[in-house]
């Protein structure tokens, strides 16, 4: 309320001087349990009710420029006013509020300025109703909010064509923390919605619900306004270089809570939601312990993907931050979640090219398997030529080295040797192309014998018993082949040239056709 | 001001393209070596624009348009204030000391802006199309001055990491290239103009094509973006109406057919690879040596691999360098020895993966086999004499025991850590890959070679 704090908080707060960002609708992550429901965001806009006699004055005392905060927009006080009589219309307690002593939203927002100025934590102040109620959805059962239907849900005809319903639902999920940009943001696309209302009339009045004429034009035209003003910022501030937007320096993280949901984000971090470093170290170690007991990935990939976030806001970048790469790295690598990985790897090469510790040889490694995999003689050409012979001395590089240069020369042999002895987590990605390469593999020696034992294939191809291997043979429909003889079974391999050729082109056109000659 | 612009209005007067641009070069000709100085001092930026408008308007030599008029005073108004940025630089070399922190950013700039009046100025067709050589001098020098600002920026400390927006992860990947990457970008627009240009096609920019082409190759190699290379080839060949590539000029040509060449060969496509680099060796000047190399520091490996055929010495001893690098290793395929092989390639590594030849190097291991497993072939000797045989038709002997080959392999690599299984894989691959016939038996651990063309193209 005073005018210090809200020139401290100014940046924050204020969309005119927000860095760039871009307003992206909320991301389609990996859904989550129910009791992980949260209180939906405000509704985008009032339902059609009657609004009791005393929420109209509180109302209008709220656009009331006696009661003006200064410092506080008229368009953030919207917001929050929406969100204040929407989250109480959502449980039906309208008729329950001493609207005339309810404190306004001005007095939610300086307060809660005031509360992040002085870093009290914002949920835990207790200040007021309306804060902890939006930024503390713990306290709302799931079956509040089944009984209750939400106002998007009651919305979602509308713009069910416009956003997939998984999003919908995910929107409301994903709101649990709420920030305040989610919510703008969220306004910002019912807008776009809205704004259009010829276009739209006719299916509003089949579905009857004539929403269009009921929209507050002022509301409308304040949004469009911000809209408008956020977008102008966002050029100006694009076009200005970094310096101005470091200028506003790195967040320090003021969360307590170990887990945190990821969310992307599309404006500048909220101290409050970011945890430090010694909250993150301790999560680091309950996600590592979570995963080895429940090994729920999706869980584990989120939570790491906030963990990564919080680091970045905070630009903390040390030896904590290689450990939560590597971590992340690793279980990813476990689970085959390449398109994750390589999002590590490429974070943990600049990380390592700043000596900050971990385990960069082990990570070259799989650097190099995974250019394999991915058949990708550009970047592996440029790999090699940043290799030291210091880099090509540790054994786990020098082994996947070895794998390159075994499959470049059509060494299957060697290959499942080095398959078979693969250091640290080299194994799981090898599991990536060892397929493909076994498949290769039968294809050259279909060419070359006549017919072989089944006990030489299992050993040539790396197969832990016979019938393994027989079963490998069988499922790519090879099983004509196998011969029954006295000493055992053999396969008259020399009979599946086409086939194996044939399997071997469909296996490795899956990544690249290149690769071979 | 009217002497300083003396060159520039004689070519104009000619249409001559060349002069034109050299008179809007960066550095002064060697004949005049004040030039730049002289154009630079006959005014100041107080007074450039009306001087040169002046000029242009009253000279007894034009009889320039009046949008032209504009467009060159334009054009000139920023040429003189990149002259200012070049004198600075070289003042400071010349009094030895040393340059100021940015100069290169600023003459780059500057250059830039030049650049991109005549980009403007050619789109809209206020210059006439002939003066598409302009274009030519400021991609050329955009190019090299990007490159040493870019140097400049890297010296300097201060750049931060740390990305900005609201990206999830802390580090910026992207090597620090903004310059070169701009530049990259305004060749792009340079090239559009060029291929994209509608005039009758004997007065038309699209005679350019391949000269911005190839600085886009140069600038995309340089920058690693290589894949963005494909780009620029698609939009030459879905460009119906551009003339044969025949009629263009031959050094235009033959860097486009290079870079083609080059292109197909990291993509492994070893048969278009060298059609285009023989095209281009066929037609690179003869007294462009360090071209000429270029060329085959491409084409031999990919012969070697392709076609199996290796460069004679008499070819390499043109080229000291290419000899250094590539003979070792071709006499060690033409012995059939793995050792000396291995050790070469190990050798020259570092230069290999610099030129991007290092992994198709690697696989002409396979010929070095095929020699050395043909050795063994020919020392196994004769079938007897059968009835009716002559000496002239004798048999080889065909049947030869896995451990003769293995032992042949072991002998050059002192046989650590080489089972018969890998020497079976060895050779198992060879037949794959066509450079031997015939089938393994495993139970006489014997190889059964084809009685006719066990090792084909070989002659036996």
């Amino acid at each position: 309320m005073t005018s210090r704090t809200t020139v401290l908080w100014r940046q924050v707060g204020q969309p005119s001087h927000a860095p760039a960002y871009n307003a992206v609708p909320a991301r389609k992550t990996f859904t989550m349990p129910a009791e992980e429901q949260a209180a939906p965001a405000s509704p985008p806009q009032p339902r059609k009710v009657d609004w009791p006699p005393p929420v109209r004055e509180y109302v209008r005392r709220a656009f009331d420029p006696d009661y003006a905060v200064p410092g506080i927009e008229q368009e953030e006080m919207q917001i929050k006013l929406r969100q204040i009589i929407t989250s109480f219309a959502e449980k039906e307690m309208l008729f329950d509020v001493d609207w005339a002593n309810y404190p306004l939203p001005q007095t939610f927002i300086a307060n809660k300025r005031r509360a992040a100025a002085t870093r009290a934590l914002a949920s835990g102040s207790g200040i007021n109703i309306g804060l902890s109620q939006s930024f503390s959805p713990l306290h709302i059962t799931p079956q509040a909010n089944h009984t209750n239907p939400t106002p998007a849900n009651v919305n979602s005809p509308q713009h069910s064509k416009k956003r997939k319903s998984m999003d919908d639902t995910h929107a409301e999920q994903a709101d649990q923390s709420i920030p305040p940009w989610r919510r703008a943001n969220r306004n910002m696309l019912e807008d776009r919605i809205t704004r259009d209302p010829k276009v739209k009339a006719d299916k509003r009045a089949k579905k009857g619900v004539g929403l269009a004429g009921e929209i507050p034009s002022k509301f409308d035209q304040a949004d469009l306004e911000k809209r408008k003003k956020r977008f102008g910022a966002d050029k100006t501030s694009s076009a200005s270089d970094s310096d101005s937007e470091m200028s506003t320096g790195p967040v320090i993280g003021t969360c307590q809570n170990l887990e945190k949901r990821y969310l992307r984000l599309t404006a500048p971090p909220k101290a409050e939601a970011v945890r430090p470093q010694h909250v993150l170290e301790k999560t680091l170690l309950l996600l590592k312990e979570k995963w080895k007991q429940e090994k729920n990935y999706n869980y584990i990939c989120d939570q790491f993907k906030s963990l990564r976030q919080d680091l970045t806001v905070q630009h903390i970048k040390n030896a904590f931050t290689v450990s939560v790469y590597e971590c992340h790295a690793r279980i990813a690598l476990e689970k085959g979640d390449l398109g994750e990985y390589n999002q590590c790897q490429t974070q943990l090469r600049a990380l390592y090219s700043q000596k900050l510790g971990g385990h960069p040889e082990e990570f070259l490694a799989y650097r190099v398997l995974y250019y394999i995999y991915t058949c990708n003689q550009t970047d592996m050409n440029d790999l090699l030529a940043e290799l030291t012979p210091a880099d090509k001395a540790q054994a786990a590089v020098k082994h996947a080295l070895d794998v390159r240069s075994s499959l470049a020369l059509g060494n299957y042999h060697k290959f499942i040797q080095l398959y078979i002895i693969a250091p640290n987590m080299g194994a799981y990605l090898m599991d990536m192309f060892i397929e493909r390469e076994r498949l290769a593999a039968l294809a050259n020696i279909a060419k070359a014998y006549m017919s072989v034992t089944l006990r030489f294939l299992s050993d040539e191809l790396g197969f832990e018993s016979d019938p393994e291997c027989a079963e490998f043979l069988q499922s790519r429909g090879a099983e004509q082949l196998f011969q029954s003889t006295e000493s055992g079974y053999r396969v008259n391999i020399g009979q599946g040239k086409a086939l194996f050729d044939q399997l071997r082109a469909a296996a490795f056109s899956k990544v690249d056709i290149k690769g071979q000659i | 001001m009217d002497a300083a612009l003396q060159s520039f209005l004689q070519a104009r007067a000619e249409e001559d393209g060349y002069g034109v641009a050299d008179a809007l070069s960066p550095y002064s000709p060697l004949g005049d070596p004040y030039r730049l100085y002289n154009f630079y001092r006959a005014s100041n930026a107080q007074t450039i624009e009306s001087d040169v408008r002046y000029t242009l308007k009253y000279s007894k030599i034009s009889g320039l348009p009046r949008n032209e008029s504009s467009a060159w005073t334009e054009i000139f108004v920023s040429y003189w204030k990149l002259a200012g940025e070049i004198l600075a630089r070289d003042d400071a070399t010349n009094q030895g000391r040393p340059q100021r922190s940015g100069q290169m950013v600023d003459i780059y700039n500057a250059w830039k802006d030049l650049t991109n009046i005549l980009i403007k100025y050619s789109a809209n067709g206020y210059l006439p199309a002939w003066t598409v050589i302009c274009l030519y001098k400021a991609g050329k020098y955009l190019r090299i001055f990007a490159i040493r600002a870019d140097e400049e920026l890297a010296k300097s400390p201060g750049n931060t990491s740390f990305n900005h927006g609201f990206q999830d992860d802390i580090v910026d990947p992207i090597a620090k290239n903004e310059k070169l990457e701009e530049t990259a970008r305004i060749l792009n627009r340079m090239f559009s103009i060029c291929l994209g240009d509608r005039n009758p096609i004997m007065d038309s920019r699209k005679w350019g094509t391949y000269y911005m082409a190839n600085l886009q190759f140069k600038t995309y190699f340089k920058l690693k973006a290589i894949s963005l290379s494909k780009n620029i080839i698609r939009s030459i060949n879905a460009q119906n109406d551009l003339p044969e590539l025949e009629s263009f000029p031959k050094s235009h040509r033959v860097t486009f057919k290079y870079y083609v060449g080059v292109l197909a060969f990291l993509q492994e496509n070893y048969t278009e690879a060298v059609k285009n680099l023989e095209e281009a060796w066929r037609e690179c000047h003869v007294h462009a040596p360090k071209n000429q190399e270029l060329i085959l520091t491409y084409l031999i490996p990919c012969r070697l691999v392709s076609q199996h055929k290796s460069p004679t010495a008499e070819l390499l001893s043109y080229y000291p360098r290419l000899q250094a690098i590539f003979g070792p290793l071709v006499a060690c395929i033409k012995r059939g020895d793995l050792a000396g092989f291995d050790a070469a390639l190990v050798a020259g590594e570092e230069q290999f993966v610099k030129r991007r030849i290092y992994l198709t190097l690697e696989r002409c291991r396979d010929i070095a086999l095929r020699n050395l497993l043909r050795k063994v072939f020919l020392a196994e000797g004769y079938e007897d004499l059968k009835e009716g045989q002559t000496e002239a038709n004798r048999i080889r002997k065909t049947r030869i025991p896995i451990a003769k080959f293995a032992a042949a392999i072991r002998m050059g690599s002192g046989g650590d850590g080489l089972d018969e299984e890998e020497v079976e894989c060895m050779i198992a691959n060879q037949i794959y890959k066509g450079l031997l016939k015939g089938y393994i038996s495993r139970e006489r651990a014997m190889v059964v070679l084809g009685k006719k063309g066990a090792f084909p193209g070989t002659g036996v």
